[in-house]
């Protein structure tokens, strides 16, 4: 900035902040505090019409058109419309214990995850019963231990398995309580319920 | 003109300095106290008032109204008279409220830890507290508006326009939503109930970060950036509109913490647009901030104050542009509920409210004492450990957040959830969660460096308690020599009243239809008032702050009603004094808990089991263990007084029904002692655990009664 310029600026009324050039605004000084008469960034004015442009569309898009994709009942109705529920394979299963590794390894697993917060990891038994003794209140045949886990046994609180585990898992799971829960010896073992099966 | 002689008082600012850090320090250690819980279950040694549940709100409330109100309140009181060149208004008003403040923070320490909450988040004060707020906040109101009516200059500065907000709106926000019928001295319900009582408290507690942790500290940026940089604030214009756009669009947008809940479309989608719209306002503040830098950036480069100050603006930018990215319907099905939205918060609370905290105390310590700071190396440490500390806490929580979310919504190709048991989910994120509480003692240990630095330079200085002054009188003011906005900066008290204008549109066009029109709030037959016995089982869940980990807002997802059950209706939490939808799910949802056929159902005596013992029923389980539910008993005594508040609340129990509530009570207490008592649980009848069980097996039952009635 030349010498000139600042005359000139003097004689108009008004100071400029020096690191910056920037015009200060007249008599706005508040305990040694002053503004700078700089615009709006023009990039900001555009972002804030930009988000205005925006909700109107918004607005307009639910209020007018009940564009589906703003009505939650109409988006949920989409989702479940589109889930694979019908495909869930209804897998032709043989009714037989499973006895392979990997099958009584995922049957171990789902064990663990679902069942044991009834029965306990080592299967003692606390809110359900022990599934270790010879005692079984539903039976103890391969089709009465799944329709147990398929359907629940509601008054008892068991709930119903069949949304939640696919018939192979449920298979595998009652396959790893009969060939390897049953017989072992919890740290707790829940007092006998059911009839005894030799 | 002549100029007059006065002091300004330096005395108050200091006692404001000292309750900042105390306080600050005190919630941040309870933070990092229920931080900690999360990993270490049991490390509450089965102490109810040492509970997640019960410290939880603690540390929200010490920190936001002990920690940044006093840090507002320094703030003002330092900056508000040399901005209008006159003294406070009054001395004792000033004491009163310094007073007043503390002892509410003192009152609220020995309530909620002991379970007196009205059970709303961050409103969880009990009615006499709430009615000394509102007390202290009139005084404070009071001191700052007189103080601008004796002001020396004619125009009031950017910074007091903030405070001017805060002022109006804080007091506004309060009272409207604190409204609260009381039962007894320290218990009361609210008036408003589920859906509306929801909407109400968002719109509370959504502007309690706007207006609490926002403006007063957008005031506070004004002053102190400015001050400390030695440079002129960047755009006067930028101020004027960002200011008013800002405190109008804000208080519209708190319904994004309610999206895919039972809340309206129509009003969803307020809440939706007015964060976005909020982009622009906020960043106006942030920009205003940064490049009044400009022509310092060399400064900025050596000095702990405007560096402190550059990391909490720039994070006042970040947190400003995720809240609305957050509020879009598509990103929050992601992050709500989750601990994204802890991540969320903490960069405003850590970066900016506590950066910019920092930077004052560093600023001010030296000028109030008359002596340099003791350490500049230590307050650079302490910049570090800030930064460091919040980028620890905020990131693992984000990948947390993230992974849990997706894991909540996985399915497998045959179309069943690959996660349906909800602890696989938590076990998954409980590394983010050491990492989180590292990041948090590196805060805190940057706290600590900052008092032993500040106490050192208290010992070398001397305290100004009085600083002398001298400006002309204000003047009798000539009309018409301003124009535009310089006319309301000139008004102090008409600037208040349009700031008042400004905030109440939102809140009034969201209310009244949600208040007014049935429709809003679509009623359901079958669902009926909770039972004596249920009722009292609901404030045991308030009282432990059980809706603080888990909702009860099951979201119209596939993956929730999944997982959970049907989804949640308005019409079915009508008679919720308060609304329990929850905001956080670290334990799984629990809207449909008592439902027979729902995938989450479980029977009494796995409730009794899982409150004593959590670990033993979900052996990797992070609930703390609840054994005085099952030694205390239930006090039955406020069981009619309970009854009639809710009756005048409008919750449709019969004329007399208070007189025999405690039979029907009592009845259903044993049918649920003996229902225990047949899985081989002796537990006496009148323990607070069965009425608590009572409750949770009540969750959402009523709209698929009517199904199987339907039915028969």
């Amino acid at each position: 900035m030349t010498n000139t310029d600042e005359n000139i600026r003097k004689e108009e009324g008004y100071e400029v902040d020096t690191a910056t050039n920037v015009r200060l605004i007249k008599d706005h000084e508040y305990d040694g505090i002053k503004e700078l008469d700089n615009d709006m960034p023009s990039w900001w004015v555009w972002l804030f019409i930009i988000t205005i442009a925006f909700s109107l569309i918004y607005l307009v898009r639910l209020w007018v058109f009940r564009a589906d994709d703003l009505l939650q009942e109409k988006e949920f109705q989409k989702e479940m419309a589109a889930a694979p529920k019908a495909n869930k394979p209804v897998e032709e299963l043989a009714m037989a214990w499973l006895d392979d590794d990997m099958s009584l390894n995922n049957g171990k697993e789902t064990w663990t995850k679902i069942c044991a917060v009834c029965h306990l990891a080592d299967g003692g038994g606390l809110v359900g019963p022990n599934m270790t003794d010879n005692y079984w209140i539903h039976g103890n045949k391969v089709e009465d231990l799944f329709a147990v886990v398929t359907n629940g046994v509601i008054e008892k609180g068991m709930i119903p398995y069949k949304d939640q585990l696919s018939p192979r898992q449920r298979l595998e799971v009652i396959s790893y309580v009969m060939l390897r829960l049953h017989g072992t010896t919890p740290a707790t073992p829940k007092e006998p319920q059911g009839e005894l099966y030799e | 003109m002549e100029l007059q002689k006065f002091a300004y008082d330096n005395r108050l600012v200091r006692m404001f300095m000292y309750a900042t850090i105390l306080w600050g320090l005190v919630g941040m250690l309870v933070g990092l106290t229920v931080a900690l819980e999360l990993i270490f279950p049991h490390m509450s040694a089965s102490i109810p008032w040492l509970s997640f549940g019960r410290l939880r709100p603690l540390h929200t409330n010490a920190v936001i109204f002990a920690f940044v109100g006093n840090g507002i309140f320094t703030a003002v009181y330092y900056s508000t008279p040399r901005l209008l060149k006159t003294p406070m208004y009054s001395e004792l008003l000033g004491k009163i409220h310094f007073w007043g403040w503390q002892l509410i923070i003192v009152s609220a320490a020995l309530t909620l830890p002991f379970g007196y909450t009205v059970g709303k988040e961050y409103a969880e004060l009990e009615w006499p507290i709430d009615l000394a707020i509102t007390i202290i906040w009139v005084v404070f109101g009071l001191n700052l508006i007189m103080t601008m009516v004796n002001r020396r200059t004619k125009h009031i500065y950017v910074a007091i326009w903030f405070y001017i907000a805060t002022f109006v709106t804080v007091a506004v926000l309060h009272v409207v939503n604190s409204i609260n019928f009381p039962v007894s001295f320290l218990k009361s319900y609210p008036v408003y109930a589920g859906v509306q009582d929801a909407l109400v408290q968002w719109w509370y507690g959504h502007n309690a970060v706007a207006f609490f942790l926002t403006t007063p500290y957008l005031g506070l940026m004004y002053y102190f950036i400015p001050k400390a940089a030695n440079r002129p604030v960047y755009s006067y214009r930028l101020s004027i509109i960002h200011f008013w756009a800002l405190i109008f669009l804000y208080i519209w947008a708190g319904p994004h913490h309610l999206l895919y809940s039972s809340l309206p479309d129509w009003a969803q989608a307020l809440g939706v647009v007015f964060s976005v719209m909020l982009i622009a306002p906020s960043w106006g503040g942030m920009i205003n901030g940064l490049l009044t830098l400009r022509g310092a950036w060399d400064k900025v480069r050596e000095d702990p104050v405007l560096k402190m100050f550059v990391v909490g603006v720039t994070a006042y930018g970040m947190s400003t542009f995720e809240g609305p990215m957050l509020s879009l319907k598509s990103v929050n099905a992601l992050s709500h509920f989750t601990d994204w939205t802890i991540a969320h918060v903490h960069i405003g609370a850590l970066g900016w409210n506590g950066m910019l905290t920092f930077g004052m105390l560093y600023w001010l310590w030296p000028r109030l004492f008359n002596v340099k700071l003791y350490s500049r190396g230590l307050a650079n440490a302490h910049f570090w450990l800030s930064t460091t500390g919040m980028l620890f806490f905020a990131i693992p929580l984000y990948f947390a957040g993230f992974t849990q979310s997706l894991m909540w919504k996985e399915f497998t190709e045959e179309g069943f959830l690959k996660y349906p048991n909800f602890i696989e989910t938590v076990v998954q994120i409980l590394p983010m969660y050491y990492i989180r509480a590292l990041g948090g003692t590196l805060y805190i240990t940057g706290i600590l460096l900052m008092i032993y630095n500040l106490v050192k330079t208290t010992q070398a200085g001397k305290f100004i308690p009085f600083e002398e002054d001298q400006a002309p009188a204000l003047h009798v003011q000539h009309h018409g020599s301003d124009k535009g906005h310089r006319v309301i900066e000139s008004k102090p008290v008409l600037f208040t009243v349009l700031s008042l204008v400004a905030i109440l549109i939102g809140g009034i066009v969201e209310f009244v239809p949600m208040f007014m029109v049935k429709s809003n709030v679509p009623t359901i037959a079958s669902v009926k008032p909770y039972t004596p016995l249920e009722l009292q089982g609901r404030d045991i869940y308030l009282r432990e702050g059980c809706y603080l980990c888990h909702s009860q807002m099951v979201r119209p997802f596939r993956s929730e009603v999944e997982r959970y059950g049907d989804y949640t209706k308005a019409g079915e939490t009508v008679y919720d004094h308060p609304f329990q939808f929850g905001s956080k799910r670290t334990g799984p949802d629990l809207a449909r808990e008592g439902v027979k056929t729902s995938p989450v159902y479980k029977p009494a005596s796995w409730h009794y089991n899982h409150f004593l013992d959590p670990q033993r029923v979900v052996a990797q389980s992070i609930m703390p263990p609840y054994p005085w539910l099952i030694k205390n008993d239930l006090d039955i005594s406020t069981t009619p007084k309970k009854i009639r508040v809710m009756q005048k609340l409008g919750v449709p129990y019969p004329e007399g029904y208070d007189q025999k509530a405690n039979d029907e009570l009592m009845k259903q207490a044993r049918e649920i002692a003996g229902t225990l008592r047949q899985s081989g649980i002796e537990v006496s009848e009148n323990k607070e655990v069965i009425a608590l069980i009572a409750y949770i097996m009540r969750l959402g039952v009523d709209i698929h009664e009517n199904n199987s009635l339907g039915q028969k």
